[in-house]
């Protein structure tokens, strides 16, 4: 499988001490252009440079249609009465959409819209929640749950009790 | 042509969407956000300068960490790392 991450998944992923197992799962993770410009963190940086050196991740350039739809997605977003989508994230869920890629985002606006816009219905989106499940289906890691409160732990995110049923861990 | 006419572009938006699932979606982000609001250390938060603390409950309130970043003059990890000392879970 081939992925497109925003920054909202990696900042919280790079903390994760299990971070390189996701290219177990992922031939190869693009970054959009715009991803890039929002890390500063010396950690985060240093993990993307060496996965872009081993050509596990590359950089997604900026296209022009592509960036025009992005931008169609957010103004769609903007009027309905729900968290909507910005346009880093939005431009990722366009990539996922034409090219076929898994989007990685914690961005709770792209996994709903793609939920409920039957536009975009056919567009994968991963959480670190579903990151890690796929690690624990595959055999990466033995125990689904003890994982993912590592995982919170490390990044201090919470998942949430929808996330947590979709799983049945509650 | 007008917003409010039958092809209007806010009503073919709405004929693209599954209102049930949006309603879910829309009682999730409520309980994501009285999650932030639970574990926020608002000692910390009300302590910050004004550009900071408005960020900060921008948070809070949304969720939205790209937004926050900007209203905080920040890049997005810079600004995650200021969510965690103010104890505010991502969610």
């Amino acid at each position: 499988m081939i992925a497109i991450a925003d920054t909202s998944f990696l900042i919280d992923w790079a903390k994760y001490d299990n971070r390189d197992l996701i290219f177990k799962i992922f031939e190869l993770i693009y970054l959009p252009e715009s991803t890039l410009n929002e890390i500063r963190n010396e950690l985060t940086l240093i993990w993307i440079s060496q996965a872009l050196e081993e050509n596990r991740m590359a950089i997604f350039p900026e296209i022009p249609q592509i960036s025009n739809e992005a931008l169609r997605l957010v103004n769609s977003s903007r009027r309905l009465p729900i968290r909507p989508v910005d346009y880093p994230e939005a431009y990722c869920t366009v990539v996922g959409k034409i090219f076929d890629y898994v989007v990685l985002t914690e961005n709770g606006g792209v996994a709903a819209l793609v939920d409920y816009f039957d536009e975009y219905n056919n567009v994968k989106v991963f959480r670190a929640i579903d990151v890690i499940y796929q690690l624990f289906k595959s055999g990466l890691v033995k125990d689904f749950k003890t994982e993912l409160d590592r995982y919170s732990n490390q990044t201090k995110h919470m998942f949430s009790v929808r996330d947590l049923r979709k799983y049945g861990i509650l | 042509m007008k917003s409010n006419s039958f092809y209007s572009p806010l009503k073919i938006l709405y004929l693209m969407i599954n209102q049930d699932k949006l309603r879910e979606w829309i009682e999730a982000f409520k309980e994501a956000r009285e999650i932030r609001r639970k574990y926020a250390d608002w000692n910390f938060i009300k302590s910050q300068p004004p550009k900071i603390r408005i960020a900060l409950e921008y948070y809070i309130e949304v969720g939205d960490l790209y937004v926050a970043a900007k209203l905080a003059g920040m890049s997005m990890d810079e600004f995650n790392e200021l969510r965690i000392r103010a104890g505010i879970p991502s969610i």
